[in-house]
C-alpha cells in the first residue's frame, strides 16, 4: 500500500521534539544537561491502519504518545489533526480529546479501583457531553465493541473482580465510547497474560478493520507489530531509526539497531539465534555528536560520530536512518544482515 | 525473613507419617533436586487456596528447568515454598523436596537434605552455598542504602568466616568480572546503576558460594530484549564454566525453548506438561501448551490470524470439577468436565501430560496438532520450516 492510495492522514505529527533539562550534579556547580527524548519525529495516523513504534526502554516512545495526546507539551513541532495545525503551546480542547485518546499500559493503575466499571465508562460520556439518560446504553455499546459480552455482567463489577485482559478491554472501551478517530495505545500488551495478549491485538486490529480508526501502537516487542501493523517504525534515544511499510522492516532490516533488536529476540524456530553476536556490553551512552547508535554500532565508521544521518530511502516506504546507506545501499545491507535473515526469507511460504 | 519461615516450619513440622530423619547415602545422587507431590496452600480452613497441587519434579545435576505458566499459576510458589522461602499465609501442605547436596570433601558423593523438613539451622547451611535464588525484581532485591561491594561482603562474611577482608574483596572484583561488570561497580549504590546491571549483580551475587542449584525467578521480565539477550548469553556462559544446575521461571515459552534442558508447563497449580526443550517446542501434547506457543506471532512467515488462548486464565478459589483447563480447551470431551487428569507417561517415551486425549483410549482421536513427531535432525541443520 502506498501512501497515495489513502485519504489524508487523520493525524499528523510533524519534527515533534521534546527536550527534557535534568540537573548533573557536580562537585560545586549543578551542570545542566538535556535529555533528548524525542528528537524531530514525523508521522502520519490513517485511518484504518496501524502504524507500530517499536523500542527498548528509554528510546522515547511513551513520550511520543503522550505528545500526540497532547498530555506533554512539545518543546518543538506540530501536531496536524485532520488537516487543521494544533497551536501546540495552547490548552488541550474537549473536541482534540474526543477525537485522539490514549490507552495506558498497566490496565490494574489506569481503571479507578474505587468505582465500579460503569463509572469508568459513564464519566468520559458525560464529560463529553452525552444524555444522561443515553449513557447508559453507550457505555453497554462501548463493552460490546471490546467484546465484554453480555455488557451487563461487567457494569457493575469493580477493577479487582476483572482479569488483567478484561480491565485492558475495559479502559479501550472508555476510550472507544467517546467515539475517536485515533486510539494511541502505549503498550497495551505488555503487562497481560501471555495467553490473552493475542486477544487484545486482534481486537485492535478488528478495530481499525471494521471501525476503520487510526491506530498508534507502542511496543517493545517487534514480532507484535510485524504482527498487526501496516507500518512499523523504530525508535532508538529518541529519533525514528527505520520505518517501512508492512513485514519489510522486520523481514529486511537496514538498520544495524533494528538488526540487534531482532536478534535479540528469542526465537526458537531458528537454531542459529542460539548464541548470539558477543556478549560485550552495550553502552547506552548516546552520543552527542553524529549517529545517537554509533557507540554501539558494529558497522561505526568514521562518518558516523561526526555528523547524524539523514533518512536514506532503501526501498518502497522503507526509509534508514544510516549512513551505511548512503551510496550503495543493497551491498552494504547484505554485509549487515544476520545470516539467518537472508536464508529465512525464500523458503518460508 | 527467619521469623516467617519458622512460622511454616511450624505448620508443615506436624505432618505426620513421615520420617523427618534424613538418611545419608554415601553415593553420588544423579539429581540435585527431588520434589515429590509437593502442595502448597494460601490460608487454611475455608478460604483456603491451593495455589501448588501434587507436583512431582525432578532436576538433574547441571541441568536446566523451565518453569513456564501465566500469572497465578503457581510457578513462584512452587520455588518459594520448595527453598522454604515462602510467607505465611502461604503453607506448604504435603510433599518432599530432598535437595542431593555436594559433599564439600568428596566430589562423588552427596548428602540428601530434606528442605520440608529441615530445621532453620540446617536451611542456613544449605541456603545461598548450595541454593541460590535471583530474583524478578533486582531493584527491590538489593538494599538502596547500602553499596553493592557491601552486599557482596556480607554474604562472604557470613558463609566464608576464614575469609579476610582483603580476600573478601577480590572475590567481589572476580565475582564482578564473572558477569562482565567493571570493578567500580562495587561502591555504587542500586539506584545508580541500570536495570540490566542490577540483575547482573544479582546474578553474581547468586553465584558467590558456588552453589549446586541457581533458582532464576524471570530475571528478565523487567527488561528490554537486548538486555535479555545479553543477561541470557551470560547465563549460557556462566552455567558452561561452573555447571550449576538452574531453574528458570518465565511466562515466556520461547525463551524457554532457548535456555532450558527440560520444561515444565504450569496451569492453575498444577503440571499439565513436561517434555524435553525442542520436543514441547516441535511437538507439545497438551492443549494449554500448543495455546501458548500459538500466543507469540512469529518473526518470519506471511502473516495470518492467530487465536491464542480464549477466556482467562483461572480463579483458584473457585476451579473447574473436571479438568481445570477444561473451560478454555478447544478439544474439552464430556469426560473432562467430570474427571481431572493425572500427569501421566505417554507411551515409551521420557514425557508426560494430564490430558484425557492422550489417555490409552481408542475410541479417542489425538488432535494433528496434538500428535505431530519432533524432528530431531532439525536443530542440526539450519533450515528453517514454519510451523504448521
Amino acid at each position: 500500500m502506498t501512501d497515495a492510495t489513502l485519504s489524508p492522514a487523520v493525524l499528523s505529527a510533524r519534527h515533534l521534539t521534546r527536550h527534557f533539562s535534568t540537573r548533573v550534579p557536580g562537585r560545586f556547580f549543578n551542570a545542566k544537561r538535556v535529555v533528548r527524548a524525542v528528537d524531530d519525529v514525523s508521522l502520519d495516523l490513517f485511518e484504518g491502519r496501524v502504524t507500530a513504534v517499536v523500542g527498548e526502554s528509554g528510546s522515547g516512545k511513551s513520550v511520543l504518545a503522550r505528545m500526540l495526546a497532547r498530555i506533554v507539551t512539545p518543546t518543538s513541532g506540530e501536531l496536524v489533526l485532520e488537516g487543521t495545525p494544533i497551536p501546540v503551546r495552547s490548552k488541550r480542547t474537549l473536541d482534540y480529546a474526543a477525537t485522539v485518546q490514549l490507552v495506558l499500559q498497566d490496565p490494574y493503575a489506569s481503571v479507578n479501583p474505587v468505582h465500579r466499571i460503569r463509572h469508568a465508562l459513564e464519566r468520559p460520556l458525560l464529560i463529553h457531553g452525552a444524555n444522561k439518560g443515553d449513557v447508559d446504553q453507550l457505555a453497554k455499546a462501548a463493552l460490546a465493541r471490546v467484546s465484554l459480552e453480555p455488557p451487563e455482567r461487567f457494569m457493575d463489577r469493580y477493577a479487582h473482580e476483572l482479569s488483567g485482559g478484561q480491565l485492558q478491554r475495559v479502559s479501550i472501551a472508555r476510550a472507544l465510547c467517546v467515539r475517536p478517530d485515533v486510539l494511541l495505545a502505549d503498550e497495551p500488551i505488555s503487562m497481560l497474560d501471555v495467553s490473552v495478549r493475542l486477544g487484545i491485538l486482534n481486537l485492535l486490529r478488528g478495530l481499525c478493520d471494521d471501525e476503520r480508526l487510526a491506530i498508534l501502537y507502542i511496543t517493545h516487542d517487534i514480532a507484535s507489530a510485524r504482527y498487526i501493523a501496516d507500518e512499523t517504525i523504530v525508535m532508538y534515544a529518541g529519533q525514528i531509526v527505520e520505518r517501512s511499510h508492512g513485514t519489510a522492516l522486520v523481514d529486511e532490516p537496514t538498520h544495524p539497531y533494528t538488526q540487534l533488536l531482532i536478534s535479540s529476540v528469542p526465537d526458537p524456530s531458528d537454531p542459529t539465534s542460539q548464541d548470539p553476536t558477543g556478549s560485550e556490553h552495550a553502552t547506552f551512552e548516546v552520543a552527542d555528536v553524529g549517529c545517537r547508535f554509533a557507540p554501539r554500532c558494529p558497522f561505526a565508521m568514521e562518518v558516523c560520530r561526526v555528523e547524524d544521518p539523514p533518512d536514506f530511502i532503501v526501498g518502497d516506504g522503507h526509509s534508514s536512518h544510516c549512513w551505511l546507506h548512503a551510496n550503495e545501499p543493497r551491498a552494504a545491507v547484505d554485509v549487515a544482515l544476520p545470516q539467518r535473515r537472508r536464508e529465512g526469507e525464500p523458503t518460508t511460504t | 525473613m527467619s521469623a516467617d519461615t519458622f512460622d511454616i516450619q511450624a505448620v508443615s513440622e506436624p505432618l505426620e507419617g513421615r520420617d523427618a530423619e534424613v538418611v545419608v547415602k554415601n553415593e553420588r545422587s544423579e539429581f540435585v533436586l527431588e520434589v515429590s507431590n509437593f502442595s502448597v496452600d494460601y490460608g487454611v480452613g475455608d478460604d483456603m487456596v491451593r495455589a501448588v497441587n501434587d507436583v512431582t519434579l525432578h532436576l538433574r545435576r547441571s541441568k536446566v528447568l523451565g518453569i513456564a505458566g501465566e500469572s497465578g499459576s503457581g510457578k513462584s510458589t512452587l520455588v518459594y515454598a520448595m527453598t522454604r522461602l515462602l510467607r505465611a499465609p502461604g503453607v506448604i501442605s504435603g510433599g518432599d523436596v530432598i535437595l542431593n547436596v555436594a559433599n564439600p570433601d568428596d566430589e562423588k558423593e552427596t548428602t540428601p537434605i530434606n528442605l520440608v523438613t529441615a530445621s532453620e539451622k540446617e536451611l542456613r547451611k544449605v541456603r545461598w552455598s548450595h541454593v541460590s535464588i535471583v530474583l524478578q525484581s533486582a531493584l527491590s532485591a538489593l538494599n538502596p542504602v547500602l553499596r553493592v561491594g557491601r552486599e557482596f561482603d556480607e554474604v562472604l562474611k557470613t558463609h566464608r568466616p576464614d575469609m579476610t577482608k582483603v580476600q573478601r574483596r577480590e572475590r567481589a572484583k572476580e565475582l564482578l568480572a564473572m558477569v562482565g561488570l567493571n570493578e567500580d561497580r562495587l561502591i555504587r549504590f542500586p539506584h545508580e546503576l541500570s536495570g540490566g546491571q542490577r540483575q547482573r549483580i544479582m546474578i553474581a551475587l547468586a553465584l558467590a558460594l558456588d552453589p549446586d542449584l541457581v533458582i532464576m525467578d524471570e530475571p528478565t521480565t523487567a527488561l528490554d530484549v537486548v538486555t535479555q539477550r545479553e543477561i541470557i548469553s551470560e547465563l549460557h556462559h556462566l552455567r558452561s564454566r561452573f555447571g550449576f544446575a538452574m531453574i528458570f521461571i518465565t511466562h515466556d515459552l520461547s525463551l524457554l525453548v532457548e535456555l532450558a534442558d527440560e520444561i515444565v508447563v504450569m496451569y492453575a497449580g498444577e503440571i499439565v506438561e513436561r517434555a524435553g526443550a525442542r520436543a514441547l517446542y516441535e511437538a507439545p501434547r497438551h492443549p494449554y501448551t500448543l495455546g501458548l506457543l500459538n500466543s507469540f506471532p512469529p518473526l518470519h512467515g506471511r502473516r495470518r490470524e492467530l487465536t491464542g488462548i480464549p477466556g482467562s486464565p483461572p480463579d483458584l478459589s473457585d476451579l473447574p470439577k473436571g479438568c481445570n483447563f477444561y473451560p478454555r480447551c478447544p478439544y474439552a470431551m464430556s469426560r473432562c468436565e467430570h474427571e481431572a487428569p493425572a500427569l501421566t507417561t505417554i507411551g515409551t517415551s521420557d514425557r508426560s501430560v494430564a490430558c484425557w486425549l492422550h489417555a490409552p483410549d481408542p475410541s479417542v482421536p489425538v488432535p494433528v496438532e496434538l500428535s505431530r513427531t519432533a524432528n530431531p535432525a532439525r536443530h542440526a541443520t539450519s533450515t528453517q520450516r514454519e510451523r504448521s
